[in-house]
């Protein structure tokens, strides 16, 4: 009976939210941007427009009344990415439009200028998703299909470039290289409202998850692919200083964030000071690096300043994991707290004079190669390239050894001793994993990584500061790994980009932006605690709770299992 | 000789603030397991309160007589971090009882960032330090040469006194059982028919209400507040907590006193001086979590090490 | 005596409604099905047991009817009410007290305490008289009524528990295991108890590993296994029956 009013409510909310797009949005004016040229205003107040949001919404609706009525496999996820799409990107708007235009006027009617566009957008996207819902929910697809090597290849190159494509979009969906463009908050997530769909479809129909099989089969050609599309990234059009800056950043940070994974989605330890390893490796590089303000005046090359840092920073690392061994569960998450809280004290009062304190360790010097400038803009054969390229490719380099090291550890002994570890630290010990050492080891490795990923960060900024190492970093490294996928190389990437790049596009609520975390770790931990990418491991476990956790009430989850293991094993 | 007896009283007035948020970690986590970080912010929020309620609720005239005023300030206060901690007990904790153990932890640190900026972007003002009313100004009192500010004085005994009220109150009272009970089997406590739900918003709630009451009392001794201050002495109340043992409200309060006094002796006679009195309780903090976990008055069999 | 089948209506006497019913009850710990489709039901006044190996879902079962868990499939009336579907502390209130697997007695809170809580949810005035009646049973918990309940014996412990269940005044006393762990002297004194309480009004429903002192006592019982109840009739039937003696009782 649900199942039969699908149907016609998908329909309904599609057509609905066509109309919605033709529909003028704004009823006024506001043009006082300082690129009038950029910010047209027809963009919120013509009718018919086919560009932007418009198109999406669009192209949203076309696709709903397509997949309505065309039998095709999950038809429920489909509809359901299609609905949340169109409803992120008229929820933004008309948020977007109600606010600046000073209140519900703007979206309604005023001065004889009506405009209900947005509004018919939400409700035509509620009516949607709510047909959508209606449906019967499905096995997620799998296509089980193997090709030639060459054409996997083939598909697996096309896959990448169209990603990259996707992620240099994404970055200039506001717009280059960061003018003020009032509108780029509203457009950014429109885009993003609409890529978050059509990546929803293509996983309904197990598009991704093919291809990522496919990766798997060719993992060192994916890498060696990946890494070519990051290396092509300057000669897009991100291509400028701007932007080169910004994605180096977030790859300093992917960096790290991959580090922490290996301890929290790994290891299932929870590091909360994290950031200190990262501190450490950036301090002992600005040491080594030759800067005035450094406590030893001796200049060491880059690299082997790099490898110091993540010695260091390891050996620091295995003297915090060491209360593993006596410290569990949310009493070592509080261990590393305080040692984080204890790490940022010492600097910022410039312990031994190591530190700087708070006028930090400036003029830390550019790195050179061959004597380019890192900082430069190299010519390349007549090409120019932007400024900091150099350091792009560095960090290029740093995260593809990272994601190389968490790749393999994670498909080793070592690995799987730590996933035993996270399920069941005594069930792991009982069968014979030695759990001490591995955590240990779990934390070293991961302060490591985020040393060296210190030793980069240092240099690129040219400054090392406490400040850049606090317990909010800590919780933002935390957040991008819970947001992308405890325990997946591609989450980590994604939620470092995501908290990264989200605050340079929203910049008019940069303010809002901690707000914002705070709200969304607790939205992500109640709705989806997989995070966006989920690990196959653990997808595996969230999907058999769904089935049977639905009326189960207080500790009747814990609870039965022990009873059931009593009753089976006594 | 003055000087460590000025920095002892001083130790103990600290410590009695750290004693009122402590409470709150200590019973919430001998219910339910968690650490709630974000208890720090119901603090913060409840001094906010109070400073709300002496800004735009009292009359001038009222502003003026302390007895008046600081009543009405610690009752708004306390309303403030009451319904803030029960909102977040409902919102955010509730869904999550059957999670496994890192969400709710996690789900507590987004909480405490949430509030952070909420107070700073909502309460006027508060991007920086908002100044907050000496309400209570009466002559610091001096013994030979210490001095000991009104302020201070009447946190102290705000604090002994709530917290002899709160353990005979767990210790006499029928919902103290059922609290006791449900902290020390949860199942069997539902079998006894007490709700468990009961339980927990009492306990966030007792524990919003001593922090709310605690964090106006530390703005008529500071005399000023930011949305951080809840971070910074959440986690010396925390430390306070595991110090005392955390389950026991008499371990929390002695933890707390010890923190104090440790941080004020710090200040003076540790090397670093006040640069580095966190350091050292954080050092002390990862101490008693490494070789004494179950902390000074706590059992062992509770502890999950 | 009869063969019980999987059909939810398998009267088993025809006497008045019964005081409790189970119908048709599955339980399931995510995938694995702990109970499935059990049925049987409990005359008011009498002793009925469930008793059955290891992992036949005996504690399951007494777990989902107190609510504990909350079943998969099926019912479970208590008076002709279904209260499959209430909380825990809920169905304690409407006469059903659970005196669980182990004791589980708060093991840092005195005698008197312990039987406070049994009495958590009453308001009238009873309890203290109440309370007097279980020290009467059991004198030696009167004695020692502010030493904490951890630092008692198991037989003294399980009397703690099952004067801690009585506490709430049940129309069904479900008790798990009481012999557990108890020696044979013990385990006599406290199904000595037991009769003892039937005899004063208090319906009990007993699960027992100890199939023999279990059927010796009791006015009707049921055969648990893999989840479903397969043979059932009075204490005395299912003691002489021989698919039972060769299962239960050690004998070959």
């Amino acid at each position: 009976m649900k199942t039969a009013m699908a149907r016609p409510l998908s329909a309904i909310g599609s057509v609905v939210l066509i109309i919605g797009a033709l529909l003028p949005w704004a009823t006024f004016v506001l043009n006082d941007g300082p690129y009038p040229d950029k910010a047209t205003l027809e963009f919120f107040d013509a009718p018919f427009g086919l560009s932007s949001f418009r198109l999406y919404l669009e192209i949203l609706g076309l696709a709903g009344i397509v997949f309505t009525f065309v039998p095709v496999r999950d038809k429920i996820r489909v509809l359901k990415s299609i609905g949340w799409g169109a409803a992120g990107i008229s929820v933004v708007n008309l948020l977007f439009i109600a606010g600046d235009g000073g209140g519900l006027g703007a979206i309604t009617a005023a001065d004889g200028v009506p405009a209900f566009g947005s509004i018919v957008a939400v409700v035509g996207s509620a009516v949607l998703l709510f047909g959508a819902y209606q449906l019967p929910p499905e096995p997620l697809t799998v296509i089980d299909s193997k090709l030639p090597w060459w054409a996997e290849w083939l598909i697996l190159l096309a896959a990448f470039v169209a990603l990259l494509f996707l992620i240099t979009e994404t970055l200039t969906a506001g717009g280059h290289s960061g003018v003020s463009d009032p509108y780029i908050g509203p457009l950014f997530l429109s885009y993003l409202s609409a890529v978050g769909a059509l990546l929803g479809v293509l996983h309904a129909f197990g598009v991704t998850e093919w291809i990522s099989d496919m990766s798997e089969r060719h993992r060192v050609f994916s890498i060696v692919v990946l890494v070519l599309c990051a290396v092509a990234v300057p000669f897009t059009s991100v291509g400028n200083d701007y932007w080169m800056t910004i994605t180096a950043n977030i790859g300093v940070y992917a960096a790290t964030a991959i580090g922490l994974n290996i301890v929290v989605g790994l290891a299932g330890l929870l590091d909360l000071g994290y950031v200190a390893f990262m501190g450490i490796g950036a301090f002992v590089a600005a040491n080594l690096s030759g800067a005035v303000a450094a406590e030893f005046h001796i200049q060491l090359p880059f690299i082997v300043a790099a490898i110091a840092s993540g010695i260091v920073a390891g050996v620091f690392g295995a003297v915090v994991g060491s209360p593993t061994l006596r410290v569990r569960g949310d009493y070592l998450a509080i261990v590393t707290l305080a040692f984080g809280e204890i790490f940022v004290r010492v600097s910022q009062n410039n312990i031994g004079g190591l530190t700087g304190g708070s006028n930090a360790i400036p003029n830390i010097p550019d790195l050179s190669l061959f004597g380019a400038q890192f900082n430069d803009a190299p010519t390349i054969g007549g090409l120019q390239l932007p400024g900091g390229v150099l350091y792009y490719f560095l960090i290029v380099l740093l995260v593809a050894l990272v994601m190389f090291v968490f790749g393999n550890l994670k498909n080793s002994r070592i690995g799987r001793a730590w996933i035993a570890i996270r399920e069941d630290e005594d069930v792991a010990r009982a069968m014979g994993v030695k759990t001490g050492k591995l955590k240990i080891l779990a934390f070293m490795t991961g302060a490591t990584l985020a040393g060296l990923a210190g030793a980069v960060f240092a240099h690129k900024l040219a400054t090392a500061s406490y400040d850049s190492f606090q317990f909010n970093q800590s919780v933002t490294l935390l957040a991008a790994v819970i947001l992308g996928g405890m325990g997946t190389i591609p989450g980590a990437v994604l939620g470092a980009a995501l908290l990264f790049v989200l605050p340079e596009e929203l910049r008019q609520f940069k303010d809002y932006r901690l707000l914002f975390f705070g709200l969304a770790l607790v939205v992500i931990m109640r709705f989806r605690p997989q995070g966006l990418i989920a690990d196959r491991h653990r997808r595996a476990e969230l999907a058999d709770e769904d089935t049977t956790g639905e009326s189960l009430d207080d500790t009747a989850i814990k609870e039965p299992v022990a009873v059931a293991a009593k009753e089976a094993g006594a | 000789m003055a000087t460590l007896l000025q920095q002892i009283v001083n130790g103990l007035i600290f410590g009695g603030l750290i004693a009122m948020v402590a409470l709150g970690y200590t019973m919430v986590y001998g219910i339910i397991q968690l650490i709630n970080f974000a208890h720090g912010e119901i603090f913060m929020t409840g001094a906010f309160g109070g400073l709300a309620v002496y800004t735009w609720l009292l009359p001038a005239e009222a502003q003026k007589i302390w007895y008046v005023a600081l009543p009405a300030m610690m009752v708004g206060g306390a309303i403030v971090s009451l319904v803030v901690a029960l909102l977040m007990e409902r919102l955010a904790y509730r869904p999550l009882r059957n999670a496994p153990r890192l969400a709710p932890l996690i789900t507590a640190l987004g909480v405490s960032v949430f509030l952070q900026e909420l107070t700073r972007i909502v309460y006027p003002g508060a991007n920086s330090a908002v100044p907050f009313p000496n309400v209570f100004s009466a002559a610091p009192v001096h013994i030979g040469s210490i001095t000991i500010p009104s302020s201070g004085l009447l946190m102290l005994v705000v604090s002994v006194v709530l917290s002899v009220v709160l353990q005979t109150y767990v210790n006499r009272s029928r919902m103290g059982r059922a609290m006791r009970a449900t902290a020390q089997d949860p199942d069997t406590s539902r079998l006894m028919g007490i709700n468990p739900d009961r339980v927990i918003v009492l306990t966030f709630g007792i524990g919003a209400v001593l922090a709310g009451i605690g964090g106006v009392l530390y703005g008529t001794y500071i005399n000023n507040v930011d949305p951080y201050i809840g971070f910074q002495n959440g986690l010396f109340a925390f430390a306070a907590a595991v110090l005392g043992g955390i389950g026991s409200i008499r371990g929390a309060v002695i933890g707390a006193f010890v923190i104090g006094l440790i941080k004020n002796i710090a200040d003076i006679y540790l090397p670093g001086g006040t640069a580095y009195d966190y350091v050292w309780i954080f050092i002390l903090l990862i101490a008693v979590l490494v070789f004494r976990p179950q902390g000074l008055f706590g059992e062992v069999e509770r502890v999950r090490a | 005596m009869s063969e019980t089948t999987a059909a939810p209506q398998a009267p088993v006497s025809t006497q008045t409604r019964p005081l409790l019913e189970v119908r048709g009850l599955s339980v399931a710990y995510g995938a694995i099905e702990a109970i499935r489709d059990i049925t049987f039901s409990v005359q008011a006044g009498q002793i009925v047991s469930l008793i059955g190996s290891n992992g036949a879902g005996k504690t399951t079962t007494l777990r989902t009817i107190s609510g504990l868990l909350r079943p998969k499939a099926g019912e479970i009336l208590f008076e002709g009410r279904p209260i499959h579907t209430q909380p825990a502390h809920a169905i304690l209130g409407m006469g059903v007290a659970h005196c669980p697997e182990g004791r589980r007695l708060f093991p840092r809170m005195t005698v008197e305490e312990n039987l406070l809580l049994g009495a958590y949810t009453r308001s009238d005035d009873g309890v203290a008289e109440d309370m007097e009646r279980v020290y009467e049973l059991f004198p030696v918990l009167g004695e020692r009524r502010q030493n904490k309940a951890g630092l008692f014996s198991g037989g003294e412990q399980q009397m703690l528990a099952i004067g801690r269940a009585m506490m709430s005044r049940p129309r069904l006393l479900m008790l798990d295991e009481p012999s557990m762990g108890l020696s044979p002297i013990m385990t006599q004194r406290i199904f000595d108890t037991i009769r003892n309480l039937r005899d004063l009004g208090t319906t009990v429903l007993l699960v027992e590993q100890n199939a023999l002192a279990a059927l010796a006592q009791s006015d009707y019982g049921y055969v648990v296994d893999l989840g479903r109840t397969t043979l059932e009739g009075s204490g005395h039937e299912l003691l002489a029956d021989q698919r039972v003696r060769d299962a239960y009782l050690g004998e070959s």
